[in-house]
């Protein structure tokens, strides 16, 4: 007889919505977090798209402590002097405000107490060390030479999912499946935030650019979100540049783009109150592990379930839906037969019909497009010599578009023949 | 038998966040987030490892509002057996010497304590006094001051680290231990240990609950009186940056002015 009907490893979004679903259905089930307080170690930006939050807390939208709602969405080229950029403020966001800017700190230790007081055990500040294996069945978790029995373990770990590999459900991590992301929350005052992204009330503005003005061939892609009186900044750099070129740093990018002429008005005079790093999953459905196995599940991005395809860049929805997945799997698997390798085998049946890895399958690829020399060097470059062209006076006679595009091509510091092939694929795949 | 082992313990502000007003000269302690003192780390481990090496039962005790319960948990996680919190509104304001007494109640009410662990000093007041207090409250031996700490058949060995050198001692039981900081490494919760202590959670004490009366407590039976807080002067020291051509000038004037001798090879 196990000690739990199921531990979950991981207080983060996965982790805390599987461990309501169970408890809330009456199981008896452990919660593992590492960090104390919860959200403590979490770096995410982060925008929360919560629709499947519903499944688990009816009221999350009153309840749920979220900064802003997304108002306004805007993505941005960046070169040395430019920001060429295409902003979506709408209506459309007010009649269901599902985006939400939040704070992983506070948001996470909602989350957990919710679990709590749902009837789950949760254990924080104590990091588990493998998957117990016994026969080939997962019986539960070691943690300094003890097992802790359960009749199914899940593991809801994140971005670095220690447990999942120590325990060999899940190849190492390689440079080219994780992006390092470094973020910075800059204190300014309310009034400041609305008057300097144009936001009245709990609008909020979510913008991602590509940063087009980095030296050498180090890509990165940058962040900005309004919270309540704090903005929430940083950039996600492909861990293979930051490996190839050693004379960039992390903390050196996220000078940069906060020093660009076109982000730095939006955040001056602002503090720094908090500034971490963490790496961020970039494998898509190719590095997606095995899901499930006798007596165990994977969930959240410990299972590589995030999704970015330069324009978004998303994980708690997915990591919600998975986590609620992976209990409900549970809850029928003790209904019916039992927990077994085949009981669970619903968890990926269940994931298959949702958005979670229709998503992954559909996209499969678009990190080849979303890091690369067209959206990081040739648009930026293209796009500005446009506009240059469009919309600044040189006392020369005019260009037509069409003439002003192909020269754009000239300009991109690419081979035209490399940039229409690029940008084909680019299509295709976003 | 198993030993009986009685650990104290202060929940404190962490010290790293604590200012001084520099108007009012008083400590500013509203930044500050709430830690277990770390001497009482200390004091937890001295304790942990007599456990670890006979049979014993760790009693962590501390006298503090329900706030607290989160720091007795952490104690129980890294294996103390039970945990006690003396809870009374009437305690408030109550400097060192109620606090003894109200303790050294609580212990005689446990009647088997074999060995009371405790820190020496907390980051927050720096007195000292309780352990020394609870030990005469008591009447059991003290060592103070010390570093480690060992068992042997009715027995407390302790080595107590001094001004001029380290002392050992041997003294019997029911005695009072009060733990340096830093003199050894506390270990870390475990994941069983902490799932135990949900399991069997805390006991709270009221000052009914030990016999002690509520007007032998509190701010009003407390003689310290705080008249006033002063700045700590600081120093200017005489600094200068000597570049490494000037290195054996430098040697030549400290043997001049006696500070350092050349000793030859």
């Amino acid at each position: 007889m196990s000690e739990f009907d199921a531990i979950v490893v991981g207080g983060g979004p996965a982790g805390s919505s599987a461990a309501m679903r169970l408890a809330s259905a009456g199981h008896n089930v452990l919660l593992v977090e590492k960090a104390d307080p919860p959200g403590s170690k979490n770096v995410s930006g982060g925008v929360l798209w919560g629709n499947d939050l519903e499944a688990v807390i009816p009221d999350w939208q009153k309840t749920a402590p979220v900064e802003r709602y997304v108002k306004a969405k805007g993505v941005g080229f960046l070169t040395k002097e430019s920001n060429i950029g295409l902003e979506f403020r709408s209506g459309l966001f007010d009649k269901n405000r599902a985006g939400h800017m939040v704070l992983r700190a506070k948001l996470d230790q909602w989350l957990v107490k919710k679990a709590k007081d749902m009837g789950a055990m949760v254990a924080t500040g104590v990091t588990v060390d493998r998957v117990a294996f016994d026969k080939g069945k997962a019986i539960g978790v070691e943690q300094d030479g003890d097992i802790i029995t359960s009749d199914c373990v899940i593991l809801a770990e994140g971005a670095n999912p220690r447990v999942a590999i120590d325990s060999g459900l899940r190849e190492p991590l390689n440079d080219k499946d994780v992006a390092i992301g470094v973020k910075e929350v800059i204190k300014l005052s309310e009034k400041t935030v609305n008057e300097r992204f144009n936001l009245r009330d709990k609008e909020g503005f979510a913008g991602e650019y590509v940063l087009g003005f980095l030296p050498d061939q180090v890509e990165a892609g940058g962040f900005l979100y309004t919270n309540k009186d704090t903005i929430s900044a940083g950039v996600v750099i492909s861990m293979k540049h930051l490996r190839e070129n050693d004379r960039t740093y992390s903390f050196d990018i996220i000078e940069q783009f906060l020093e660009h002429p076109a982000i730095a008005p939006l955040v001056d005079g602002g503090s720094v109150e908090e500034y971490s790093a963490h790496m961020v999953q970039e494998g898509g459905i190719e590095r997606v592990p095995k899901l499930y196995g006798n007596g165990y599940m994977i969930a959240g991005d410990a299972a590589g379930f995030s999704f970015s395809n330069g324009l978004v860049l998303q994980g708690m929805n997915y990591a919600i839906a998975s986590g609620i997945a992976a209990a409900d799997t549970f809850i029928e698997a003790k209904k019916g037969s039992g927990v077994s390798e085949e009981s669970l085998a619903g968890y990926r049946k269940r994931l298959l019909d949702s958005y979670v890895l229709k998503d992954l399958y559909n996209f499969r690829g678009i990190d080849e497009v979303t890091w690369g020399r067209l959206p990081h060097r040739a648009m930026p470059n293209a796009l500005e010599h446009i506009m240059k062209g469009l919309f600044i006076e040189q006392g020369v006679p005019k260009k037509h578009l069409y003439q002003l595009m192909t020269e754009a091509l000239g300009e991109s510091g690419i081979r035209t023949s490399e940039a229409v092939l690029e940008g084909y694929r680019m299509l295709r795949r976003m | 038998m198993a030993l009986h082992l009685v650990v104290l313990i202060k929940v404190v502000p962490d010290g790293k966040e604590v200012f001084v007003d520099p108007v009012t000269f008083t400590l500013n302690r509203s930044m500050a987030t709430n830690i277990i003192n770390p001497a009482d780390e200390n004091a937890l481990e001295a304790a942990l490892q007599i456990k670890d090496k006979m049979d014993a039962k760790i009693t962590v005790m501390t006298m503090a509002p329900p706030f607290a319960e989160p720091f007795l948990m952490e104690c129980m996680s890294r294996g103390a057996d039970e945990a006690v919190l003396i809870s009374d509104r009437a305690v408030a304001g109550s400097d060192t010497y109620p606090t003894s007494l109200t303790v050294a109640a609580a212990i005689r009410k446990m009647g088997d304590v074999d060995i009371v662990f405790a820190g020496e000093k907390t980051s927050d007041s720096s007195t000292g006094h309780v352990g020394p207090g609870v030990a005469e409250f008591i009447g059991a031996e003290l060592a103070s001051y010390s570093r480690k700490v060992t068992y042997e058949d009715g027995y407390v060995i302790a080595e107590r680290e001094l001004e001029n050198g380290v002392e050992e001692v041997r003294i019997p039981t029911p005695a009072v231990v009060t733990i340096l900081t830093d003199s050894n490494d506390p270990r870390r919760a475990t994941l069983r240990k902490k799932i135990d202590a949900m399991k069997k959670g805390i006991i709270t004490w009221s000052l009914a609950d030990i016999n002690i009366p509520a007007d032998w407590v509190g701010l009003r039976s407390s003689p310290t009186v705080v008249k006033k807080m002063l700045p700590f002067p600081r120093k200017d020291r005489k600094a200068e940056k000597i570049e490494k051509d000037k290195i054996p000038e430098l040697i030549d004037n400290l043997v001049k002015a006696g500070v350092i001798k050349l000793e030859a090879e």
